[in-house]
């Protein structure tokens, strides 16, 4: 590397590269970091696809896809309340408590049913602490099941589709047309609307004088 | 010229800084099970209980306490008995206690479909998808639901069938905590109405559409 000369150290010529080669790595290296945070830890990348197990194999598909009930039957506050809540035991023990009656499966609702104690559900779309969702404000006004949570009619077992961070609500809030169907059809997952989504819903926004707010208070309080 | 080995080794740094895309956009193409990482916590998580969420401090762990035996929350005082239990007295009530709207009607028929029509069926024949079903897995335990269309339900004073509704009958479960009180009359209606599609003479046909019938 060095070679010695009289006494004194003389670095080799290629070390005189040093110098371009770091004002490359400042450049490069900050931007290299700042594209891997920017993808790794973008919404799409950590909140999508969290798909948390569940105490029940309860399948979505099943009851929502294959029988067709609807949301509602179940979560009876979403028009009503901010919190679209998590039915009571006594919900599924409506049918369960004659169909499937025995099922291992279904042996912690059951034991909820029988001790009173609430069954453990985990919830996967979870808002940060700060933001002041409220399920009743957007089904009432025609934003569709599907718009937030996509097909959970198909999903055996539920998991978040949608990347639900700041940015994304503010899409839909300055741009609703696209989301918006009459109120009467918000949990039908499969509905299209009969014409240009874009068309469609300019209509039904103007007809119901729809107008989303972007202040910072609308969602935090 | 630098030396060989600085050359392999920085050409073995620009291979690896692929590695973490390839990393993220495996992630990104799957599921995970595991929580979301919060890479800044800012208050995402407070300290406060929210709606169906934990609470250690209580054996059962609810942070939504369980009402206080004995209480009645703001506007579920029963003070109209027929509205409220369908009875007036000891008797079923016959005539519907709350004002009869076609908004009550609509109403109706949409609470009907989401919470009757998986058993009863769309029309009330008994043959919803859940009845189908219970049907295909041969369940011993299970009862098909009664049809609305037969002498017997149709002679169903109102309040009954409000009753029914808010106690269950026989295998069906009480649907008094699922349905508010209004929505069950709303029920009661469009039931009526079912029964009254399913068992139309001639007669209830307005005479200047009477020619249309074949």
């Amino acid at each position: 590397m060095s070679a010695e000369a009289g006494g004194r150290l003389f670095f080799p010529r290629w070390a005189n590269l040093a110098r371009p080669a770091l004002a490359v790595a400042l450049v490069v290296v900050p931007a290299y970091l700042v594209l891997l945070l920017a993808y790794g830890a973008s919404p799409r990348t950590i909140n999508v696809g969290y798909q948390p197990h569940q105490p029940v194999p309860y399948s979505h598909a099943l009851h929502a896809g294959q029988l067709g009930i609807d949301c509602r039957y179940c979560h009876t506050t979403v028009e009503k309340a901010a919190f679209a809540a998590v039915p009571p035991t006594q919900t599924c023990m409506n049918c369960h408590s004659k169909i499937r009656a025995a099922s291992a499966k279904l042996l912690p609702i059951r034991e909820s049913y029988a001790t009173g104690l609430p069954v453990p559900w985990v919830k996967v779309h979870d808002l940060p602490d700060f933001v002041y969702f409220d399920h009743s404000a957007h089904v009432r006004r025609g934003v569709g099941c599907v718009e937030c949570h996509g097909r959970v009619d198909k999903m055996e077992v539920v998991a978040q589709v949608h990347r639900l961070s700041m940015g994304w609500c503010l899409d839909c809030h300055r741009q609703p047309d696209r989301h918006l169907r009459p109120p009467e059809l918000v949990t039908k997952m499969e509905w299209v609307p009969p014409e240009d989504p874009l068309v469609y819903g300019r209509r039904l926004r103007e007809a119901t004088k729809i107008n989303p707010s972007t202040d910072c208070w609308t969602c935090h309080r | 010229m630098a030396p060989r080995w600085l050359v392999y080794a920085l050409v073995l740094l620009a291979a690896l800084s692929v590695v973490p895309f390839a990393l993220i956009a495996r992630s990104r193409a799957s599921t995970s099970a595991q929580p979301h990482i919060q890479l800044i916590l800012d208050m995402a998580k407070q300290p406060k209980l929210k709606t169906q969420t934990s609470n250690p401090l209580f054996a059962d762990s609810r942070a939504m306490r369980p009402r206080v035996a004995g209480t009645v929350a703001r506007g579920e005082l029963e003070e109209d008995s027929a509205v409220w239990s369908g009875r007036d007295g000891g008797n079923w009530v016959t005539a519907f206690p709350v004002p009869v709207t076609e908004r009550l009607m609509h109403r109706g028929q949409e609470r009907y479909d989401i919470f009757c029509a998986p058993c009863h069926g769309l029309a009330g024949y008994g043959d919803g998808p859940v009845a189908k079903r219970a049907d295909a897995l041969q369940e011993g335990t299970w009862t098909p639901p009664s049809s609305y269309h037969t002498d017997l339900v149709r002679g169903r004073p109102v309040g009954h069938l409000f009753n029914t509704i808010t106690y269950g009958i026989r295998n069906m479960s009480e649907y008094g905590s699922q349905i508010p009180v209004e929505d069950r009359w709303a029920i009661v209606l469009y039931v009526r109405a079912l029964q009254r599609s399913q068992d139309a003479s001639v007669g209830d046909v307005p005479p200047e559409l009477r020619r249309q019938l074949r």
